[in-house]
């Protein structure tokens, strides 16, 4: 997959669940369906709750790198669900 | 209208809705519900009938169900005929099985990989109050995180749902094998591979995977059976790996029969496979599967 440009990045590594859903969730409410959010995230308990959260209320994580050995940035589109 | 012991029913009495307090005469009516779940309307007639017959209070024991303290022995038939009217379940008591444990399930909890709703109302509705030789106690788990403590339990089912891979729609993320809590899932030269053995069933695989490439395979519960607490605690043994949900009332009532058969006086099954190994119990489970007696037994 080629490069994603980011319309917003959001970093929660610093928090904790369920901070971390409820801050990826209002930064998504801020953008328009199709935009994309760069988060910053945390592995363990984020990692496991914060992208199935993504994908039940409708967005689509589109990538997932691992950018440090216990840090990840997961690529996600705005779905068109409220 | 005062009614004395001789008026009372205590066949039903013995069945353990109706328990004898501390104090002369009075009573603890003990309420069940079918893995904890009671509607608002319940509620409601739970705590009318607690402030009529009881001190309007109650105590939400540790199975789940609802006991009004209080009650007194000349309000028993009234009380019984309330209970009756307002479609609520008596609880049980002495030598049967017990309210039936369960978490919320999929329906509710994130967690959740079965509906361990259903499953409480049909093991209830096949087992509750059933006389057996010791008290014998099931609960459900949604999951493996097991949050109703099913190896605590004679009987234990714990949701399990295991993954399949539809290769084509990966997209090599990784994200899998980052959360997989056993380890179970490598990707090894851009190959997505699963261990059967490490994987615990917990869906999260599933329930992450961005492309939906994870898909439920089969789900249904792992068995534990001779769990206990008490003054001689014991873990409960994992009997059975996997069993189909349509499967599991046919394979407790096994359970029931091999502990039936091979109990010495009132032991709990944990006593009962404590003393013949687990092993030798687990061939007492004459339990056949449907799909092994469509196989004609070759399952």
């Amino acid at each position: 997959m080629g490069e994603i440009r980011a319309t917003k990045r959001l970093d929660i590594t610093g928090d904790c669940c369920p901070i971390t859903f409820v801050k990826t969730k209002l930064a998504l409410e801020e953008m328009q369906p199709g935009e994309i959010l760069e988060v910053l995230l945390k592995e363990g308990d984020p990692l496991v709750n914060v992208p199935r959260s993504l994908k039940s209320e409708g967005h689509r994580v589109l990538q997932v790198k691992k950018v440090r050995p216990d840090t990840y940035l997961l690529i996600v589109e705005r779905g068109k669900l409220e | 209208m005062s009614l004395g012991y001789k008026n009372v029913n205590f066949s039903e009495l013995k069945k353990g809705g109706f328990i004898r307090q501390q104090g002369p005469d009075l009573f603890i009516m003990r309420l069940r519900s079918i893995g904890g779940h009671l509607t608002s309307k319940d509620l409601e007639n739970i705590a009318l009938l607690a402030k009529k017959y009881g001190r309007g209070e109650v105590h939400l024991t540790t199975r789940q169900g609802v006991e009004i303290p209080g009650v007194r022995l000349a309000d028993y038939q009234e009380l019984i005929a309330a209970i009756k009217r307002l479609q609520l379940l008596p609880g049980a008591c002495g030598p049967r099985i017990r309210c039936i444990v369960s978490c919320p399930g999929q329906d509710v909890c994130p967690n959740g990989v079965v509906n361990t709703q259903e499953m409480a109302r049909q093991v209830d509705q096949a087992f509750f109050g059933r006389d057996v030789p010791a008290k014998f106690k099931i609960a459900i788990a949604g999951c493996p995180n097991a949050c109703t403590k099913p190896r605590e339990n004679d009987v234990g089912l714990q949701g399990v749902v295991y993954p399949q891979l539809v290769a084509d729609r990966c997209s090599l993320c990784g994200l899998c094998q980052s959360l997989c809590p056993g380890g179970a899932i490598k990707i090894v030269a851009d190959r997505v591979t699963i261990d059967r053995q490490r994987c615990c069933g917990d869906g999260a695989c599933i329930a992450s995977c961005p492309t939906n490439a994870w898909v439920a395979e089969r789900r249904g519960f792992v068995l534990y059976a001779g769990g206990k607490m008490g003054r001689q605690p014991r873990l409960g043994d994992r009997l059975l790996d996997f069993v189909p949900g349509e499967e599991v009332i046919p394979v407790i009532n096994s359970v029931l029969q091999g502990f039936i058969t091979r109990r010495q006086g009132n032991e709990r099954l944990a006593d009962t496979m404590a003393r013949l190994g687990t092993g030798i119990f687990r061939k007492l489970i004459s339990y056949t599967s449907r799909r092994e007696v469509a196989a004609g037994g070759r399952d």
